[in-house]
Formats: C-alpha cells, sequence, structure tokens
C-alpha cells in the first residue's frame, strides 16, 4: 500500500496536505497532444520595466487572438506578508489589463478565491493591487463568493460548482507567480487555478480539493477549462519553503503560453527542476507538453535564463540534472 | 439605537434583500445561507424588520435537505457547515421543531474526516508531517473533508445554544472535544488561523479573524483559559486593518464583556453585504448577543 493509498482508506485529508506525495508511484508520461507547443520567455528585470510591450510580445509570439473576447485575468493573491513574495505582483496584473485592453478584449476582468483568509479585498490592498490597477474594484470578483453553477464530470464528482464569472469568461488567463511549494514540488500556472473553486461551496481552505488528491485536482482543473493562457510571473519568484513561507528569488522573467503544461514545465526547468519528476506534471502530460523536445521555445533559451531555486530537503530530488 | 453606523447597515440590509427573502454576498446576487443567516440576526428586532425576517426564514427552510442539513444555497444540492448557522437561527427565533432536531442529528452526525482510524494510526507512528492533534472529532466545511476552526467554532455555538433543547450525553461530548480541538489547533503566537498552526515542524501564523471566531467557540472557558487568547484579540483588534477581521474580533471580544471602542458613526461605503451584518452585529447596540453562549457546557 503506498502513502497516498493510505491517506485514501484513511479518508483523511488535512492529510491530503499534509502527507507529501513524494511516495507516490510516478504514472507514466504520456507523449502528449499532438504537435508542439509554443512556450515564449521574456527578460524582464524589474516590475518597473516595460511589462506591457514585454507582454504585447510573448502573446505575440504564442499566437493568440483575444479579439472580442471576455477576459478573466486570474492572478495569484493568497496571502500577504511583507518579508516575501507571495503573491503575483500588482504590475503584472495591470500590464496584463493593459495588454488584453490593446489587443481587443471586449472585457479584461480579474478574479481570484484566495484558498486561507476570507476578506479578500484586505489582501488585495496589502498586495497594493487597489492602488496599482487603474479601477480595481470595478473590474475584480471574489471567486469565493460569486454566483456558482455545476459543472457535471469533475474529478469524477457528479456535480462540481464553478464562480459563473469564470464559466462564462472566453479566456482565462493564468496569471501565476513562479514559486516552488511545499506539497506539489512546484506552483506555476496549473495550480494557480484551485483559484477558481468557490470557497462559499467547499470551505477556507478548499479541502475537497486535497480529498480528491492535488495532483489530481490540478489535472482536473485544468482539463475541465481549456480556454487557457498563462502568464507566469517569474521576475521575482519564491524559493524553499513554498508558497507561502518562502524567500524572494529573482528571477528576472515572465514565461508566456497557451499550454499551461508546456508553460509549467518550461517554468520548471527555468527553476532547475526537472518536471518530468513533479507528479502532477506528469499526469497532466496527456493535456500538455512537458518533453522539451514537443516545445517550441521562443525568446529566451531556458539555459540563457536559468536560475536553480533552493529546494527543500524533501523536494531535492527534483532537481534538475 | 445605534446612530447613523449601525442604522445605515440595517438600512443596506432592508434595501438588498432578494426577492425570494435571502441575501447574496452583494447586492443583485444568489441567496446564499450564510449572508441570509447573518443578515437575519442583524435584523432581529429591528423596527419593521418583522415581514422580512420571515420571508427569509421560509426560503432558508426551504434549503433543508431529507439528511436534516442545510444547502449553502439553492443551487448547490448536498448540505453544509451552515447547518450550524441554521441552528442558531432556529435558537434565535424559538422554534425547536422537528426540523431542528434533524439538523442537530445531522451535525452530531459530522466528523472531521482527518479523525479516522487510519490517521490516528498514522499519527501514533509518526507518519504525518505535522503536529496536528487527530484525536479531536471537530467538523468540517463539509462532510467528509478535515475540520477546521470557522465550521467547528459555530457549530460549538450552535450546539451550545440548542444543549437544552437536545437531550442525551452526545452533544455535551462533542461540544467537550469540540472545544479541545480548537485548542490544539491554537497557533505558537497565541491566534488561530484557518486551523494549520504548524507544517513541516514550521509554525503558521495566526489570522485576527479566526481568531475572533475560535474565541466564541471557547466560550465557558475559565478566565485564566482565556486571559491570553483574549489579549492576542485586543492586540489584533488594534493593529488589523481588516474589516471583517475587526467584526468578528468584536463580535467576540463584547461576548466576553469586554470593552471594544464603538466604531465612528460612518455611513456605509462597501457593498459587501456579509460585512455589513457583521459590522450590524458588532455594534455595541448590535446583536452579538446571538453568538454568546454563558457558561458553555465545558
Amino acid at each position: 500500500m503506498n502513502r497516498r493509498k493510505f491517506i485514501g482508506l484513511g479518508g483523511a485529508a488535512v492529510a491530503g496536505t499534509y502527507i507529501g506525495m513524494k511516495l507516490q508511484r510516478p504514472p507514466k508520461l504520456s507523449d502528449g497532444p499532438a504537435g508542439q507547443s509554443p512556450v515564449a520567455i521574456l527578460r524582464a528585470r524589474s516590475y518597473s520595466d516595460d511589462l506591457v510591450t514585454r507582454m504585447l510580445e510573448g502573446i505575440r509570439e504564442c499566437g493568440l487572438d483575444v479579439r472580442g473576447k471576455r477576459v478573466l485575468l486570474k492572478p495569484n493573491l493568497v496571502e500577504f506578508d511583507p518579508q516575501t513574495v507571495i503573491n503575483t505582483d500588482a504590475t503584472v496584473i495591470a500590464a496584463a489589463v493593459e495588454t488584453f485592453h490593446k489587443l481587443g478584449a471586449s472585457e479584461v476582468l480579474i478574479g481570484e478565491g484566495p484558498g486561507h483568509r476570507r476578506d479578500t479585498l484586505d489582501m488585495a490592498d496589502d498586495a497594493k493591487y487597489r492602488v496599482t490597477i487603474p479601477k480595481f474594484e470595478s473590474i475584480f470578483t471574489d471567486l469565493n463568493r460569486d454566483d456558482v453553477s455545476p459543472v457535471r464530470g469533475f474529478a469524477g464528482e457528479p456535480e462540481f460548482y464553478f464562480a459563473n464569472t469564470v464559466l462564462a469568461a472566453d479566456l482565462i488567463v493564468s496569471l501565476a507567480k513562479m514559486k516552488t511549494h511545499h506539497w506539489a514540488g512546484a506552483t506555476l500556472s496549473m495550480k494557480n487555478l484551485f483559484g477558481l473553486v468557490p470557497g462559499s461551496v467547499y470551505g477556507w481552505p478548499k479541502n475537497k480539493l486535497h480529498y480528491i488528491g492535488i495532483s489530481e485536482s490540478i489535472v482536473a482543473l485544468n482539463r475541465t477549462f481549456r480556454n487557457t493562457f498563462a502568464i507566469v510571473d517569474g521576475i521575482v519568484g519564491m524559493e524553499g519553503n513554498g508558497p507561502i513561507q518562502g524567500t524572494p528569488k529573482p528571477a528576472g522573467v515572465l514565461v508566456m503560453g497557451r499550454d499551461l503544461v508546456a508553460v509549467d514545465a518550461t517554468c520548471c526547468r527555468i527553476m532547475g527542476i526537472d518536471p518530468e519528476k513533479v507528479t502532477y506534471m506528469r499526469m497532466a502530460a496527456e493535456l500538455g507538453h512537458v518533453h522539451p523536445a514537443r516545445i517550441d521555445q521562443r525568446g529566451e533559451t531556458v539555459a540563457s535564463v536559468r536560475n536553480n531555486f533552493d529546494l527543500m530537503p524533501e523536494y531535492r530530488q527534483l532537481r534538475l540534472a | 439605537m445605534g446612530g447613523v453606523y449601525l442604522e445605515s447597515r440595517l438600512e443596506f440590509l432592508r434595501q438588498t434583500q432578494n426577492l425570494d427573502g435571502g441575501w447574496g454576498y452583494f447586492p443583485g446576487k444568489q441567496s446564499w445561507f450564510e449572508p441570509t443567516a447573518y443578515a437575519m440576526l442583524a435584523l432581529q428586532d429591528a423596527p419593521g424588520s418583522e415581514k422580512a425576517l420571515n420571508l427569509a426564514w421560509g426560503l432558508t427552510r426551504s434549503w433543508q435537505c431529507s439528511d436534516g442539513s442545510f444547502r449553502p444555497c439553492g443551487h448547490v444540492t448536498d448540505g453544509t457547515w451552515v447547518t450550524a448557522l441554521a441552528i442558531n437561527l432556529s435558537c434565535v427565533r424559538g422554534v425547536y421543531d422537528d426540523n431542528l432536531h434533524r439538523a442537530v442529528s445531522w451535525m452530531l452526525s459530522v466528523v472531521g474526516a482527518e479523525h479516522g482510524l487510519a490517521m490516528r494510526a498514522a499519527s501514533r507512528l509518526h507518519l504525518l508531517e505535522t503536529k496536528l492533534d487527530v484525536s479531536h472529532e471537530g467538523w468540517p466545511w463539509r462532510d467528509g473533508n478535515a475540520s477546521w476552526i470557522e465550521p467547528t467554532v459555530h457549530t460549538l455555538v450552535a450546539l451550545k445554544k440548542v444543549a437544552a433543547h437536545y437531550p442525551g450525553a452526545e452533544l455535551a461530548d462533542r461540544v467537550r472535544d469540540g472545544e479541545a480541538l480548537v485548542w490544539s489547533r491554537r497557533c505558537a503566537d497565541g491566534g488561530w488561523n484557518c486551523g494549520n498552526p504548524n507544517v513541516f515542524d514550521l509554525d503558521l501564523p495566526s489570522y485576527p479573524e479566526t481568531t475572533g471566531l475560535a474565541l466564541l467557540g471557547l466560550q465557558g472557558r475559565s478566565p485564566q483559559q482565556l486571559a491570553g487568547p483574549l489579549e492576542v484579540a485586543q492586540r489584533f483588534r488594534a493593529e488589523t486593518k481588516s474589516s471583517l477581521a475587526k467584526a468578528w474580533l468584536a463580535i467576540a471580544l463584547r461576548c466576553y464583556g469586554q470593552s471594544v471602542d464603538a466604531p465612528a458613526d460612518a455611513a456605509r461605503t462597501s457593498n459587501d453585504i456579509l460585512l455589513a451584518a457583521l459590522e450590524a452585529l458588532a455594534h455595541p447596540d448590535g446583536n452579538h448577543r446571538f453568538f454568546q453562549t454563558p457558561g458553555g457546557l465545558a
């Protein structure tokens, strides 16, 4: 009996959260869909760089057309600690709002459902979202407290509920932070979709996802929402005991693409993590490309921006050779 | 009563009630049990609110499932932690009927999943990468999940209030064990977060709002036991800028008879219905007493 099965039998999961997944038997790596996935790596040395120009360049490289579309930007707003960099930087979100308007989106909204804290706007204040992002309150939806509708077949559940703002979006842009994660190895654009799940139905934290399994939930969310694009804020990421208690790690990049699996695989390699050793990456390989030969790297090369993130001892086996 | 601060919030609640009788988290949105329950508690006994309260009561009653639990909104099919709020509401309205009995029975049947046999065995074998004490049952957000502070506390308040009308030792046992769970989840800094004080031997910080909530669940404990947590709550109340946290802390501190500065007579600016209801409840002239459980059971 492996540890995952043991947790399942116990039906416990503070445990889904607390027991490491590192002893899971890794699933076979799928070849993924046909063709290649473009992923753009753009250098941005600081948040005062011209991020709109970088984003326009990256989106053009990836061939994304957003004209007339209702775009939902999903940042990573978790908690606030002035000593570190937990959340997607406000300047990245502001730049994304401007970028998607410039590209002809009919509407650009921001939505997030933090997993631990209930006062979302207070955290948004702390993270300087309200002062940095023009008209923030009029375009922001707390996905934890939005109206909801059921979706059938999510992770084998007869019904699973999502915020209507999410379900109405033509395109969901995962504006993730490049961070290590003490349960999943790394948290990037795919795991960022946890925030689409409403706390009003599933609680704070969204413990149901832990019981489904963190990796299984990441894959299920990315299987359910295919109308996605990723922009990962790796200008200053987080290393060590992420996603909350780690330390800032300047990596100086924005990573973008339509294939979130390929974007996250690329981010892992930039961080010095082997994505083929990350359980949820292997499981998600049926949805997108993990193997570097199937990723059409645009902009900078991985080698030119690789910057090993410090890993907790439990995850050092993930280090990319 | 209450001045501009309280009246502006109560008036906001009156104006934002949905046609079905409930309240959404924000004006014009789907009715949800949680904001509806807090709005009802805030408006209880307020002049001219009887019709609105009766309409809301009818809606919340319609959300009871066949197993006794209550759904979080009309669009969700299964019951959740809001059943605790339904019990509290029923006590406030003095309705001690079979519906209430079934709700209490459901809450007593629900146990935090981390208390399962396998997890307790794993804990004994030091297989858990946490110091979490899994010997207590507590209550989850949803049946089948682990227990957390907020649903446990609301259930403690509800069970303590309904205890006199629900005979048997089981309820008192669950309350004692629930209080023990809250204590066991206290953070190293003296307060509470959502219910996870430690990961990988690293202490996690407490939050102001959950510290206030935890204190509500511990009413009835000795003053010596509560002195430290109350001090932390007072400090959080002075320091936090979160309106939600301020409201829960004020409700909790008032339930303990502690002094809390009255808010300035500010008219409302937010469109957050849940917050407006909690701010009204937290006001010196508000209905914070509906969270009070004098004496507790412990």
